[in-house]
């Protein structure tokens, strides 16, 4: 199958729920943000040792819940398209908040700012947190958009408290990962 | 990646080329009626999707044979009693009701879904067929008797005794254009991608605000 569509070259694109939409248009940025995060995570978890087993577990079940994210937010509220889609749920959250949890409580207390980098894995993960963080305000803007068809707002509140989970799970992966380096963190000295 | 193993009860050819091919439903083979499965071989995977009805006992589908192909002329040569590694069902080129007419496009073996969605019980659409041949005009009939609007876009020289629906010549972007005004619809595009990137661009500049649903083949 060729990959290459030829069907974007007039500066549209196509939802899945199959509306015609200028590629500017603010679901194609925020699902298109989600897409670029699901590549730095890609990256991250290519760059990991072996010995990495679970955390690359656990990178993929992200990477598969930010597809099921991408798919949900390249359709419209209203489209029939949304019923054979998988949402993403508050207990997606929850699983990200025990990951958060269990990284925190392996790292010292933080008292400043960290230059993001170190390590080239928690540089990864630092990349990660920052396309994690300009999606949710794609996907934010999105939301408080009005919908064309209709009126009704599209409730993305799940996929906003994910994203903004997911950015710091990446926060502490990425401190974690300069631990376990050790490298350490790279406190700001202003 | 395999998920199931169909083993092939019957095939019979529709035309010089293409053939339709059933095999015995496996269970738990639930599907969506225009949704596809991956035949897996060796490294390589070849999409083909279903006819329907979803309820049935077999599984068909209709294929053309791609001369020199990799995997169309092992299924043109397989028996019955043959066994094939799929994929689950998969696939979002689903119909989903709207107030707007449904126009489906489809050339050759992209018919394959929109049989599928009729077979599902979908009527009162309107289709565009895109063939060679009047022959390739696959299950003309029982598509014709449940749509609007049955319209064949012959792009070969017309037999002498063709008695089919009035078809318009040329490429189906030339059918589409004379036989649908602008108005609101949501088209349904399955076949070769020159097709739909085609169609694309006339339903982005003559039909706005359209829905589109693409599928393509290769
Ligand atoms: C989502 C999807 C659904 C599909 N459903 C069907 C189906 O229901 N029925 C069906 O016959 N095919 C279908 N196809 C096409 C099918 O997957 C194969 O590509 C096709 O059978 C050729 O495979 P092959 O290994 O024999 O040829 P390959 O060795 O892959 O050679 C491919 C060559 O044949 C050309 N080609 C591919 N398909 C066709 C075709 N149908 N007509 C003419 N030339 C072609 C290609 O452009 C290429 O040049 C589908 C494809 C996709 C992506």
């Amino acid at each position: 199958m060729k990959i290459y569509t030829q069907t974007g070259d007039r500066g549209k694109t196509g939802l899945l729920s199959g509306e015609r939409v200028a590629k500017d248009n603010a679901r194609i940025q925020a699902y298109g943000d989600v897409d670029e995060l699901n590549a730095v995570i890609g990256a991250l978890a290519a760059s990991l040792g072996t010995e990495d087993d679970r955390l690359r577990e656990q990178l993929e079940a992200i990477q598969s819940d930010l597809m099921h994210a991408g798919a949900w937010l390249a359709a419209t509220p209203e489209s029939a398209s949304r019923a054979q889609l998988h949402p993403v749920t508050d207990a997606h959250c929850r699983a990200l908040e025990a990951a958060i949890d269990h990284l925190q409580n392996q790292l010292p207390e933080l008292r400043s700012f960290v230059l993001p980098g170190g390590h080239p894995r928690a540089a990864w993960a630092h990349l990660a947190r920052t396309v994690c963080r300009r999606a949710e305000r794609w996907v934010v803007h999105l939301m408080q958009q009005p919908q064309s068809g209709g009126p009704a707002a599209d409730d993305l509140g799940t996929i906003i408290a994910y994203i903004n989970r997911l950015s710091d799970y990446f926060f502490v992966l990425a401190r974690h990962l300069n631990h376990q380096a050790g490298t350490g963190d790279r406190l700001w000295r202003p | 990646m395999t998920e199931f193993t169909l083993e092939v009860a019957e095939r019979h050819w529709l035309s010089e080329e293409t053939f339709e091919i059933r095999f015995v439903r496996p269970p738990g083979f639930d599907y969506l009626p225009g949704q596809k499965v991956g035949f897996v071989d060796g490294a390589a995977r070849r999409d083909y999707t279903m006819l329907g009805p979803v309820a049935a006992g077999h599984l068909s589908f209709c294929v053309r044979l791609v001369p020199g192909g990799r995997f169309s002329p092992k299924l043109a040569a397989a028996r019955r009693g043959d066994r094939f590694a799929v994929t689950a069902p998969f696939g979002f080129f689903t119909f989903a009701p709207s107030p707007r007419q449904a126009v489906w496009v489809a050339t050759g073996t992209g018919i394959a879904p929109f049989v599928a969605f009729v077979r599902a019980g979908v009527r009162g659409f309107d289709l565009l067929h895109g063939v060679r041949s009047p022959r390739g005009l696959y299950y003309r009939e029982e598509l014709a008797r449940a749509g609007r609007r049955y319209r064949p876009c012959i792009s070969g020289p017309l037999p002498d005794d063709y008695d089919g629906p009035s078809p318009f010549g040329g490429r189906v972007g030339d059918g589409l254009r004379a036989g649908w005004p602008p108005g609101d619809y949501d088209f349904y595009l399955c076949g070769r991608g020159e097709m739909i990137r085609d169609l694309l661009a006339i339903i982005d500049s003559r039909y706005e605000g359209a829905h589109v649903h693409t599928e393509r083949f290769y």
